[in-house]
């Protein structure tokens, strides 16, 4: 049995947890403001509000509905755009109809869902922040700029929002019914556990298995990582950060922890996926897909992450460089889970950057991508560790090119000569997301982009080319 | 069943040649704004039928039309109360989905279906022995959709995906499974999807035989009964602008100068976020359909004809829609399919393409390859212009490159050939400015290169060769707006190159004269317009109530507008902008007549002449005594009759049409500047900046024109640098048959844009409007083409513009 609030209403369904929400709004509960657009995360038509309490608080994200299965939401509040409806239009759905950010409208629900959403965030607005709400939103007509006005319309109707009693701000303004203030006592009759049947499917946050296994889920029990609390945390002690291997890639970019350790950790993560997916989709899952290209595999790999398998009582510890044999090729029995991901923490002299290009800037599989960690003591490079994506049938650690650069004095010379090795330790195809020779070169440009962002000093575009 | 083979559906560009232009009992002169205001307007007489309202001012002296009006109906989108077809839940409702081929070309040998028809929850199965409806070529020889089953008018399967059979059941998934029970034999063949592999000889034939010519709504490409060979059909060497001009090859050896160029677009595909679909429900007396469609009467027509159902028995619905962008005419395999589902099963059906299926079989923009070449004089008079052009719609016909080479700028000798190239993939269809778009890409560069080899600036050069007044005046206004300084091709320093481009595009003005609607006042002061016309998320909901309310002195939101039904008069198709040009006069009319009716009634009461009464503000009253008025809701109140109603349809232009009866040449402008930077060490592209000038003569609702430019101009970055649909030559699969792989545009690839409306009266109809969808997507690519250029010294000849491209122009790899 799966309980949560739909809008304001209280649901009990003895429904598999494997079945998509998208499926169960429109169908079991004939809301059809939630469309189908594309049914794979990518158009945002089916987006939905998912709250649940932290700290005492409600927090809302946005997330695609037509990859999340059903028991993802046990205990939690979905919010569809049915529930945002009052009397009178929110000022989102004003601004919008008042700039005419509404053509043909099939994805406007998406939008204003998104666009609430941002209203809803415990944040300073800010229209920035507006336009990262409807990343992952795709409108077809429009061209986004009536509804670009209309986010800047939002943001500053903002102006002066209570971050802390977001709901309570929001709801006096009219921007969300009254009933959201009761949300929270709802919530504490309902239990979040469950959701869920330990012997499923394991699904992480379902942003791939839903889009290759829709089918095959939809009528199942699934295992929800999400229903595994223990699998869904950040701590450091004793000079290690290890994350559960549930945590989301929004969890990631929100930890205080990690930012102070990486600085430019929102600029990168705001490279990978749209808003919706990043909440949703967790560590472990980008890890187990093995994605040649996989941006956060890139990441870790350059922090020469170990990660925990697990299966029943059994754990071992195995670097993330060694996990993978071929393409899609694990070292991973069938029933092990990644449980944790761990990796030293960089000394303070240590200097980190993630590049990545792809056709499209933002949402999009990358054609190379590139991480490195690097160290540089007195002119000489003390430790390298680099990782390059989509070059090869896996997520590669460039071990041959951090051997080469160890111990050598940091000079355009030694980065130029590094070239060679990189080139003979990867094998990248021709395919849609570029030729082979155009992908060898990218990665050259890439790393010498690493060097030119982190040691500006004594490194720069002019004497590499 | 009719034989579908012998059935034409009426195409929108085609002219009615039944009727000559249409006479009149009564006539009379009206004096109509002519020209663009602040630049040359002036006054002009025509001679129209006496029942046509008197002339529409310029947009300054009104109240509603020509003012940015809000959408009447967005209050129901931004709620998620309007319901699109994928929405519609009837009680029974089953769910039809397809089985579709897994081979690019392949006989099938046998066909087993009675495990599906077993599965339980399984209400109907249909083997289609042909695939009607739709852009699509049939086979010769094949009837309608067969009852009954035929092993040997099984259809050759000519590309992934084709409809072979359609099962209704009573849920998506059950419907599914029995998909998965059916046993085909197939018998595979050798197949061909790649454009110039089509081309060679004894490359695998797509058709043995001679195709003819079947497609719906507005594709432009090879002419039916052109010359076929191997996969190549054609050339067409003509268009309705007329055939060739001149002496092309004197014209090459009298210039100066001559430039040329291999030009490559991709096939882009129309991504609407709602996929094409349809409800079908077939009751004894009724056949009711829901349907997301450019066209309610061509989906009415089509399956009337198909079914042998009288037009009156056919009932299509279209009360929102989810964006076709040219793909949604016609009944479409899936409509046919629903309806010979619901008629076999008792039950509604509901059948909604996938994403996958959409991309795949539900049409796209074809590519191309285009050899164009223009000679010049020194003084930059345009001497010949010649063009060759192929590419592929698939199975489907249609991949021309339009017509801007042959009719943007003023050349005595010109030439052209345009083949269609048949492959093994999905069928091509209408798409935004079909044609157009893929010409301009080439013919703009090459104009581009040209002024840089008279060392003139590009504005100026077109200046002098385009005999446009319209765009003329965008140059000039866009060239302000945007700050437009002529810089050296490449001259910026640094990794990141800035530059600066322009392309201009036209699309022609047509005219779809089956267009009618109906206005009804009601006792009260309600007003009502009804017509069969459709709002595709055009905003044409809105624009027919600002010109009803304009015309009875109310407001827009007065209005309550009823469309997208065929229960109502037949509105037009919506595609090739001719929607607003073609129903408002109809609307604007329809009102007039009402609103006679109605002043008649005061007129007896009041003992005044109906000329003397005028509406405005909610009011009527006489002009020759102030002292006669009452409001419009109490003069409805006294109508001797519960409802006054009048129901008009497009006339001919004033004046006539220029080709036919449907096309003016008074072409819709639009002229495009574009800012890019070029990163030249990774080779991406991006656009920071365009300006997009346009005409649609009397803007009727500024701030929907806005927003269908930023559309197109959006529509036309995701063609210039990211859309491309990927065939795997090695299995004939579509490799991007999805939103992820296949980019579009998102919100933070968004450059800053600025319009430019440009006003302009062509004294055509009462209204004087025309649309607006089509030429907002001409232009942008060359645009954002020659910016590149412009920063980074090197040409680009190939759509889309991806970094690889950038980097391979570059010599760097």
């Amino acid at each position: 049995m799966i309980e949560f609030i739909l809008n304001d209403r209280k649901i009990r369904t003895d429904k598999p947890s494997g079945l998509p929400l998208l499926d169960f709004i429109r169908y079991e509960q004939s809301l059809t403001g939630t469309k189908i657009g594309c049914r794979e995360g990518d158009c945002g038509a089916c987006n939905v509000l998912v709250g649940h309490l932290q700290d005492g608080q409600m927090k809302y994200l946005p997330i695609t509905s037509c990859l999340t299965p059903i028991g993802n939401v046990q205990g939690k509040q979905v919010v569809t755009v049915e529930g945002l409806n009052m009397e009178d239009l929110s000022p989102v759905q004003q601004y919008m109809v008042d700039e005419a950010g509404t053509q043909c409208g099939f994805c406007t629900v998406g939008f204003i869902v998104s666009l609430t959403g941002y209203c809803l965030s415990h944040s300073t607005p800010d229209y920035k922040a507006a336009i990262a709400a409807i990343d992952g939103n795709i409108c077809r007509c429009t061209g986004y700029k009536s509804i670009e006005r209309a986010a800047r319309h939002i943001t500053n109707a903002l102006a002066g929002k209570d971050t802390r009693e977001t709901v309570d701000w929001l709801v006096e303004r009219k921007f969300i019914p009254p009933y959201f203030k009761e949300i929270p006592n709802m919530l504490q009759t309902i239990g979040a556990e469950n959701g869920g049947q330990k012997n499923g499917v394991l699904v992480g946050g379902g942003t791939d298995l839903y889009v290759q296994k829709h089918d095959q889920l939809l009528d199942r029990e699934v295992d929800l990582v999400a229903n595994h609390p223990n699998w869904r945390f950040i701590t450091i002690k004793n000079g290690v950060c290890t994350l559960g291997g549930a945590t989301t890639v929004t969890d990631v970019q929100e930890s205080d922890a990690l930012q102070t350790l990486f600085p430019r950790l929102t600029q990168h993560l705001k490279l990978v996926a749209s808003s919706p997916i990043r909440n949703i989709s967790t560590l472990a899952g980008n890890f187990v897909n093995a994605s040649p290209i996989g941006d956060l595999t890139a990441f870790f790999l350059a922090l020469n992450a170990k990660i925990e398998l697990t299966e029943d009582d059994k754990s071992r510890t195995i670097f993330l460089k060694d996990f993978y044999k071929g393409y899609k090729d694990l070292d991973k029995t069938k029933g092990e889970n990644i449980t944790a991901i761990s990796f030293i923490i960089p000394p303070a002299n240590s200097h980190f950057n993630l590049e990545k290009v792809s056709k499209r800037i933002h949402l999009d599989i990358a054609s190379v991508n590139t991480a490195a960690q690097i160290i540089v003591e007195s002119g000489v490079i003390a430790d390298a560790h680099i990782s390059a994506g989509g070059v090869g049938p896996t997520p590669i650690y460039l071990k041959d090119t951090c051997a080469f650069l160890m111990g050598k004095p940091l000079t355009p010379e030694l980065i130029r000569a590094a070239i060679d090795v990189l080139q003979s330790e990867i094998s990248p195809i021709s395919d849609v997301r570029g030729s082979e020779n155009y992908k060898r070169l990218l990665l050259r440009q890439l790393f010498y982009a690493h060097f030119i962002k982190l040691f500006p000093n004594q490194i720069s575009l002019e004497v590499l080319a | 069943m009719a034989d579908i083979n012998k059935k034409k559906i009426v195409l929108p560009l085609a002219p009615n040649e039944e009727f000559g232009s249409v006479k009149h009992l009564n006539t009379k002169k009206i004096k109509l704004p002519h020209g663009i205001p602040g630049h040359n307007l002036t006054e002009i007489e025509r001679e129209v039928s006496a029942d046509e309202p008197p002339a529409l001012a310029v947009n300054d002296q009104l109240s509603v039309v020509g003012k940015r009006t809000k959408r009447i109906d967005a209050i129901y989108k931004v709620t998620g109360a309007a319901k699109y077809t994928s929405d519609i839940q009837l009680p029974g409702m089953l769910y039809g989905k397809f089985l579709r081929s897994p081979h690019p070309h392949a006989k099938i040998k046998s066909i087993d279906v009675s495990a599906a028809e077993r599965h339980r929850g399984v209400h109907a199965v249909h083997i289609l022995s042909v695939e009607p409806g739709g852009a699509v070529q049939r086979d010769n020889g094949h009837d309608a959709p067969a009852e009954t089953y035929h092993v040997d008018k099984l259809p050759v399967l000519r590309y992934v995906g084709q409809p072979i059979a359609g099962v209704a059941a009573i849920s998506d998934k059950v419907a599914r499974e029995a998909v998965q029970l059916i046993k085909v034999e197939y018998e595979t063949l050798p197949f061909v999807v790649d454009l110039d592999e089509a081309m060679k000889k004894g490359a695998p034939l797509v058709f043995e035989e001679k195709v003819e010519q079947q497609q719906t709504g507005g594709d432009v490409g090879g002419e039916a009964g052109a010359g076929q060979q191997g996969n190549l059909r054609g050339p067409s060497i003509g268009s309705f602008y007329g055939g060739p001009r001149g002496d092309v090859d004197q014209g090459f050896n009298e210039s100066d100068i001559v430039v040329e160029g291999e030009f490559r677009t991709q096939v882009q595909t129309h991504c609407a976020l709602e996929t094409h679909g349809i409800v079908a429900d077939w009751q004894t007396n009724m056949l009711t359909i829901y349907a997301s469609t450019q066209s309610t009467k061509s989906v009415r027509n089509d399956l009337a004809e198909l079914f042998d159902l009288p037009l009156s028995k056919v009932r299509v619905i279209t009360e929102y829609m989810g964006g076709g962008f040219g793909a949604k005419f016609g009944a479409g395999h899936f409509g046919v399919m629903a309806v010979v589902l619901s008629k076999k099963s008792g039950h509604p059906v509901k059948l909604m393409l996938d994403r996958k299926e959409e991309q795949t079989t539900a049409g796209n923009r074809p590519n191309s390859q285009q050899m164009l070449k223009i000679g010049v004089k020194k003084d930059g008079t345009l001497q010949a212009i010649d063009l060759t052009s192929y590419g592929t719609a698939g199975i489907g016909l249609g991949a021309g490159v339009g017509r801007v080479a042959q009719d943007m700028y003023t050349c005595s000798n010109f030439r052209m050939a345009q083949y269609d190239v048949f492959t093994h993939a999905g069928p091509g269809a209408a798409f935004r400015a079909p044609g157009n778009v893929q010409g301009c890409f080439a013919l703009e560069q090459l104009i581009d290169e040209i002024a840089e080899k008279l060392n003139l600036d590009p504005l100026a050069y077109r200046d002098k060769i385009d005999q446009s007044e319209i765009r003329k005046v965008e140059r000039k206004k866009g060239a302000e707006k945007f700050g437009w300084k002529r810089k050296q091709p490449g001259s910026d320093s640094g990794v990141v190159k800035k530059g600066i481009g322009v392309a201009q595009g036209h699309w022609p003005r047509i005219i779809h004269v089956d267009s009618s609607a109906t206005v009804r006042i009601n006792k009260g002061g309600s007003v009502e317009i009804m017509s069969g016309v459709q709002d595709i998320g055009t905003g044409t909901k809105t624009i027919l109530a600002q010109v009803v309310a304009e015309e009875l002195g109310l407001k827009a939101e007065d209005i309550t507008v009823k469309i997208g039904d065929t229960t109502y008069p037949d509105g037009p198709g919506s595609g090739g902008s001719v929607t607003a040009g073609s129903i408002t006069p109809a609307a604007r009319n329809a009102a007039y007549q009402a609103k006679m009716q109605l002043l008649g009634q005061v007129a007896g009461g009041w003992q005044v002449e109906i000329a003397d009464l005028d509406m405005e503000k909610g009011e009527i009253f006489a002009k020759s005594d102030t002292s006669k008025r009452m409001s419009f809701v109490d003069a409805t109140k006294k109508m001797r009759t519960n409802q006054i109603m009048a129901t008009a349809s497009r006339p001919d232009d004033y004046g006539g049409f220029e080709v036919g009866n449907a096309i003016g040449y008074d072409r819709l402008g639009s002229v495009q500047f574009a800012e890019v930077s070029v990163d030249t060490e990774t080779g991406v592209i991006k656009v920071d900046r365009v300006v997009a000038a346009h005409s649609c003569g009397r803007p009727l609702n500024p701030l929907q024109i806005e927003s269908q430019i930023n559309g197109g101009v959006i529509m036309g970055v995701g063609y210039a640098l990211y859309e491309d649909r990927i065939m795997d030559k090695e299995t004939g699969y579509m490799v991007n048959a999805n939103l992820d792989q296949y980019k579009l545009p998102y919100s933070k690839e968004i450059p800053h844009i600025e319009n430019i409306i440009i006003e302009q009266y062509g004294a055509h109809s009462s209204t004087d409007a025309s649309g607006i969808g089509e030429p907002a997507n001409v232009a942008t690519a060359a645009a954002i083409a020659n910016a590149v250029y412009n920063a980074i010294g090197v040409r680009i000849y190939e759509l889309p513009m991806t970094p690889d491209k950038v980097l391979a122009a570059l010599q760097v790899i």
